[in-house]
């Protein structure tokens, strides 16, 4: 194990050492005229091009996986099952291979990036030198961290108590960074700043810290601890390199010519900084999990003995159900991110949706749109090893039939791909009279919660497939009471607060006439509505009518997310455009607040109902196991079309209205050239995948034959 | 394993291929691969390049059956609703604004019009939503403008390169003014500028008759310079207009007042604050007044408050504010 820890750290030492010297010896170079140099006569935009997205790649997989690696291992110890614990530590031992390589790609990229593009390097050297040296040490806490985590993970199993003065300061000392977390999430304690990275810091840095205190009472919780703090230290590493791509599309704190002129930390918190952190947050989530869902596909292919099978098909499973947790939210941080980038820049925005890239959002709408088809199509296909299961087959059809339909309305583009003669055929226009509107933004947004409510209902039947009945929730004593009272509270909260906001919502502060208003009302209206059917759900859950309450719930919620705000949007579209975001948020609140009590009614509506009968792990098509390797493809490329997408925006600006591109590269490559480069990264990404698999399976053989001997 | 593997990997290989594919069709469909835009001339070859390479034009323009775009009108001949191609089509726009206004208007003018002040004329059924060619992130240069309008000039109509180079007409000379010197502030938009200003400076700095009195009156600031503007924005103590000192009144209460002295009266003074509430005070109430004339009431650090591009906007809305109140 040393000579391991020790092997790798002499990969990471020089590369990290390298970083340090050209940072320390390089200065501003703003305004000094571009330098650019060739590598072997290679194009230097695609060269750093494919290396950073290499780094992505492998970075988001080793900061993804200890995310959901931690939440299985707490699983497994707080409900005492082993088989979790070996699931997160089979998980983390992905990690090995992947760390030393996302590290490499690192320092050769910014070996690629100091070399071939010396005056922007320099420039942003001179402009973020503190937070470079502060992330380049955050790499030794993140690989401390991650062997500590990895290797650990017998040492630290026990599960004998400390002795309790040890105890007591750690729930103290947590309890007071909880009490701070609290404090500065709601902006009573700490320095002035954005709200949403407030929350973020808040968020993912100071409660989890402070919670994983809370909990530390043996060695195994600890170790749980040690896991925490590799997630926020691996947080804080992507929050600080996310700063920069942020400030090369929204500068802060520098001039037109790039003097810094505020202070770092308007530069560290540009506005496209957090939302692009929040993005990448899920994003990161949901493509680890998925790429762990591909090893056990890969694994459950090529497995011998139905033992395997059994023990693969549970790891996918579980690896596709952490990804749909992540895809969920994500086309709202996608929505929010969008919305920032048209707060930074108009012409950004436009040239996003309706520009250079509104093709390339065509491509992104099948890629994504296929991700939710397929992650449904595997939990259907799940369905099969569920003995009962077959009772809520006839739902499929319907299920699919509104995934398809709203696939296709999520696709469809607002000028039709045609070609000039095609238009001149069709008068001069590119907009159908009908399918025009399903190229808009409120039938897009209506079909996409439409999809994502499609799923959770996927995963619904999938829950009860093996059950019964349902079992008594009032029987069950004051934990459902508190559960579902807590999240019918919440969702109330979070549908209410926004319905106050919208009835008493000043048109002005939109720019819109005094006569807007009555569109913020009818949405405002709409939210009362649901939270007094949200509390109908509640007290129907807790008077034994939980499944009532689940469909009282969520159709109300379909109609007004999918139907009724659907239509309306097109209506404010016309009359109070810029009300549109609004609605957006209103449909986005109303369905995440639907997901939270309709959970937690499902949580004790089935807990402990007979069977009919056991799980049958392992008894899943090989066709399935295809399809979790689509999802792994498709989102791996859509990772790169977006990155494409984020860093395009920019045009031929280096930093956005600071430093020119003035290369011979600095022109927007066509979508063909950014299938190419992804498609190129996304093969060289998946041959090092396999082998980090291999590497796995001739590790786990060994421990097999270890155990045997 | 190994097998599982190799079938993982042809699997791959259709997504990819199938990745590779959507890419390539609609690269065909939307007018192939673009290039660098090399330094153009101003001509009709130099404003084909523009347009459908550094300029973006035909992100929302079509010419005729070329190009796909329909945010924006067809610069060609078109169907029934674009009877006419650009190059025409402007001088019968000329004709109309010259017969309705009673002032002579080009064809020129109109395309220039176009480009740099496009929401003058906003063709029926379309947004008044084009971008500012002359800011970031497209920021064509002078040339690059006149090329473009060289180009958009020939689509059925006479090339005049007289009336778009070497002798301009007042009016397109007023367009070339404007378009210099938004590039000259670091290619901001002025339009966008001017809400910077309402939003930032028009409570304490009047301009053209409106505005606050806090700080000096800002009709004709142009006539001071770039530098001086920026300076002033950037270094507000640096450079002090006459009169806007900052006195500190110290009372025999003790209660201090600071601001700047808007009136001096032998019985008493009237102290304008930097909120723009003006306190009368009586001289026999006074202990103590000081006059700091490096002091001001501007804050110091607006620079940090305004992201790069409010920046460039402003300024260039500022330098854009030659016309003096009495010139009106």
């Amino acid at each position: 194990m040393n000579t391991q820890l020790s092997r790798k750290t002499r990969l990471v030492l020089p590369l990290v050492a390298g970083l340090f010297l050209v940072l320390a010896v390089a200065p501003a170079l703003a305004l000094e005229a571009n330098e650019y140099r060739q590598f072997m006569g290679l194009d230097s935009r695609k060269v750093i091009w494919f290396l950073a997205q290499m780094h992505l790649f492998f970075a988001a997989f080793v900061l993804g996986v200890p995310l959901f690696a931690v939440i299985i291992e707490i699983v497994g110890w707080r409900n005492g099952e082993a088989r979790f614990d070996k699931l997160a530590y089979e998980f983390t031992s992905l990690l090995s291979v992947a760390y030393a390589t996302t590290a490499a790609f690192g320092g050769l990229l910014a070996f690629a990036l100091f070399t071939l593009y010396p005056t922007f390097m320099g420039y942003m050297a001179g402009i973020f030198k503190d937070v470079m040296f502060f992330y380049a040490l955050l790499f030794f806490a993140e690989t401390f961290l991650l062997y500590l985590y990895y290797y650990g993970w017998n040492w630290l199993s026990g599960a004998k108590p400390f002795n309790m003065t040890t105890r007591r300061i750690f729930q103290v000392l947590g309890a007071a960074i909880v009490a701070i977390g609290l404090l500065f999430l709601f902006g009573i304690v700490g320095p002035d700043m954005r709200g949403d990275t407030r929350v973020f810091i808040a968020v993912l840095y100071i409660l989890p810290l402070g919670a994983g205190l809370l909990i530390i009472r043996d060695p195994k919780s600890s170790h749980i601890m040690i896991g925490i703090l590799l997630n926020i230290v691996g947080t804080a590493i992507m929050q600080l390199a996310n700063s920069w791509a942020g400030f090369m599309m929204s500068p802060a704190g520098v001039d037109a010519e790039g003097v810094l002129t505020g202070s770092l930390w308007q530069a560290f918190e540009n506005i496209l900084a957090t939302p692009i952190a929040i993005h990448r947050m899920l994003g990161n989530l949901a493509f680890g999990g998925l790429v762990a869902g591909s090893y056990a596909a890969v694994r459950f292919i090529g497995a011998k003995t139905q033992e395997e099978k059994a023990h693969y098909d549970w790891m996918g499973y579980i690896a596709n159900f952490v990804a749909i947790f992540a895809l969920i939210p994500l086309p709202f941080a996608g929505y929010y991110l969008g919305r920032e980038v048209y707060s930074t820049s108009a012409i950004m925005g436009n040239n996003m949706m309706g520009g250079d890239f509104s093709w390339t959002f065509i491509i992104q709408a099948m890629l994504v749109g296929s991700l939710f088809l397929i992650s449904n199509y595997y939990l259907w296909s799940g369905m099969t090893r569920i003995p009962g299961a077959e009772r809520y087959y006839k739902f499929i059809k319907f299920i699919l039939g509104a995934i398809v339909i709203s696939f296709a309305i999520w696709l469809t583009p607002h000028n039709l791909p045609l070609t000039g003669a095609e238009v001149g055929q069709m008068g001069g226009t590119q907009y159908h009279p009908t399918l025009k509107f399903l190229g808009l933004m409120p039938a897009k947004n209506a079909v996409i919660n439409l999809i994502i409510l499609s799923t959770f209902f996927s995963f619904l039947l999938y829950r009860r497939g093996n059950k019964k009945d349902v079992v008594s929730i009032a029987a069950q004593g004051n934990l459902p009471r508190i559960v579902i009272a807590l999240a019918g509270l919440a969702a109330i909260a979070i549908v209410g607060q926004y319905a106050a906001a919208l009835l008493t919502m000043d048109p002005a502060t939109l720019d819109l006439p005094a006569d807007r208003a009555e569109y913020f009302r009818t949405v405002g209206y709409l939210l009362v509505f649901n939270c007094v059917v949200a509390l109908a759900a509640v007290v129907l859950a807790l008077t034994d009518r939980g499944k009532l309450a689940q469909g009282l719930y969520l159709a109300v919620t379909a109609f007004n997310v999918a139907i009724f705000l659907g239509v309306y949007g097109f209506v404010v579209m016309e009359r109070a455009s810029p009300f549109l975001r609004n609605v957006a948020v209103a449909q986005f609140l109303q369905l995440i607040a639907c997901l939270i009590l309709v959970t937690a009614i499902d949580l004790f509506l089935f807990r402990g109902a007979k069977e009919i009968g056991t799980l049958k792990w392992g008894k899943m098509t090989v066709r399935s196991q295809f399809a979790l390797l689509a999802l792994t493809f498709i989102i791996t490329m859509n990772m790169g079309l977006m990155g494409f997408i984020r860093s395009g925006l920019r045009g031929d600006w280096h930093i956005y209205g600071v430093m020119r591109d003035t290369s011979e590269w600095a022109y927007t490559p066509s979508n063909y050239t950014m299938t190419q480069m992804v498609g190129f990264a996304v093969l060289v990404f998946m041959i090092g995948v396999a082998f980090m698999f291999w590497l796995g399976s001739i590790a786990s053989q060994k421990s097999k034959q270890e155990g045997a001997g | 394993m190994s097998d599982s593997v190799i079938k993982a990997g042809i699997f791959l290989l259709v997504l990819l291929g199938a990745f590779l594919w959507i890419g390539r069709s609609i690269t065909n469909l939307t007018g192939g691969e673009k290039t660098v835009s090399a330094a153009v001339e101003i001509n009709p070859e130099g404003g084909e390049a523009i347009y459908w390479g550094k300029g973006r034009c035909f992100t929302c323009h079509s010419v005729g059956d070329r190009g796909s775009a329909v945010r924006g009108p067809n610069h060609g001949q078109f169907g029934e609703r674009f009877a006419l191609p650009m190059g025409a089509r402007a001088v019968e726009r000329a004709k109309e604004r010259s017969k309705k206004t009673g002032e002579t208007f080009t064809a020129v003018d109109y395309l220039i019009e176009s480009l740099s002040n496009p929401g003058a004329y906003v063709v029926e059924g379309y947004k008044n939503e084009m971008a500012v060619v002359f800011a970031p992130p497209i920021s064509l240069n002078l040339d690059e403008i006149k090329a473009v309008v060289t180009y958009l000039q020939i689509q059925g109509g006479e090339l005049d390169m007289e009336a778009i180079d070497s002798n301009p007409s007042d009016v397109t000379k007023k367009f070339y003014a404007k378009i210099a010197a938004a590039q000259a502030a670091g290619g901001g938009d002025p339009d966008l500028g001017a809400e910077v200003f309402a939003d930032n400076c028009s409570e304490c700095h009047a301009l053209n008759g409106e505005g606050g009195e806090v700080g000096p009156d800002l009709t004709g600031i142009a006539a001071k310079g770039l530098k001086y503007i920026d300076k002033s924005i950037r270094s507000p103590a640096s450079k002090i207009v006459a009169g806007f000192e900052v006195s500190e009144v110290i009372k025999k209460d003790g209660r201090k007042i600071t601001g700047i002295k808007t009136r001096d009266e032998v019985g008493e003074i009237d102290i304008t604050k930097a909120d723009g509430d003006v306190v009368t005070i009586a001289r026999v109430d006074i202990k103590k007044i000081t006059e700091d004339k490096t002091k001001t009431l501007m804050p110091a650090d607006l620079i940090e408050a305004l992201t790069v591009k409010d920046f460039q906007d402003v300024l260039s809305f500022l330098i854009l504010q030659k016309q003096k109140v009495a010139e009106k």
